[in-house]
């Protein structure tokens, strides 16, 4: 949250509307990180379980996964992103959240 | 030759059947090796951070921490309870063969990749030892690695029963 602005006069401050509404809508990225144990197989269905993503675009994240050590599989509000990482932490998926950059 | 298959045996139960000999010591040793769940290292893995913020981290340890536990030990229970009926599979030779509800196949699935973390994070199995195709048996984490395998081997099976293209086809 944006700290209030000190306007001198007392009992009033001005609180940055606008970077407060930007902080509270930035997006999150929900990664998921490659682990050597997890089967390919079964990442996969986890994509497709808890995002609904089809098979293919469920594949392609899982071998972002695999072949780069991590993947963005999701992005969105927090609330959801964490929800979303404690569903793969369910399944024991190695995902972490972070504010988006962007 | 291996000739373990997971199928519906009828509408409400499963059947694993042609379980080899060496996949069934290792499925009898399952509640031992979930047991190890709470150690340091698998704690780690089984319970990870979900940010780089320390307070975050600690707060949704508290939140999630004991879900995820009763999640975890009552997936393994089930399955515990569930390979006591484990047999010998009369029409396979050397093989055994075990039956369950069809609602515990995602108790199932949970425990047998629990187990495979635990062993990886126990032994420190990375992908060259993930990689391996000969194994020592006088070798711990040789033969940890052959068990993560043998499991693997199953949890596909289950991914494969699960099968279908569209996410709601799943069991």
């Amino acid at each position: 949250m944006a700290p209030p602005i000190e306007t001198g006069q007392p009992g009033v401050v001005i609180i940055d509307e606008t970077k407060a509404k930007d902080e509270l809508s930035s997006p999150w990225n929900v990664i998921v990180h490659n682990d050597p144990i997890n089967l390919m197989s079964y990442v996969t269905m986890v994509f497709m379980r808890v995002f609904g993503y089809p098979r293919v675009r469920a594949e392609m994240l899982m071998l972002e996964v695999h072949h780069k050590g991590r993947s963005l599989v999701w992005s969105g509000g927090r609330e959801q992103a964490e929800h979303y990482v404690h569903q793969l932490h369910t399944y024991q998926l190695l995902a972490t959240m972070e504010k988006s950059e962007a | 030759m291996i000739d373990l298959k997971v199928q519906p045996l009828d509408e409400k139960r499963i059947l694993i059947s042609g379980i080899p000999p060496a996949l069934a010591a290792v499925l009898h040793e399952l509640p031992e090796i979930l047991e190890l769940r709470d150690s340091p290292g698998v704690r780690a893995r089984l319970y990870p951070n979900p940010t780089a913020d320390d307070k975050i981290n600690q707060e949704w340890r508290q939140i999630t921490g004991p879900e995820l536990r009763h999640l975890f030990v009552s997936a393994a229970e089930t399955v515990g309870r569930d390979l006591t009926a484990l047999t010998a599979d009369v029409e396979s030779g050397d093989a055994y063969r075990v039956t369950f509800p069809i609602e515990h196949v995602p108790a199932w699935m949970s425990a047998l990749n629990q187990a495979r973390l635990v062993l990886g994070e126990i032994h420190k199995i990375d992908e060259a030892e993930m990689s391996r195709t000969d194994f020592d048996p006088h070798s711990a984490r040789h033969m940890a690695a052959l068990r993560i395998h043998l499991l693997g081997y199953l949890l596909h099976l289950f991914v494969e029963l699960d099968g279908g293209d569209e996410p709601e086809n799943h069991i």
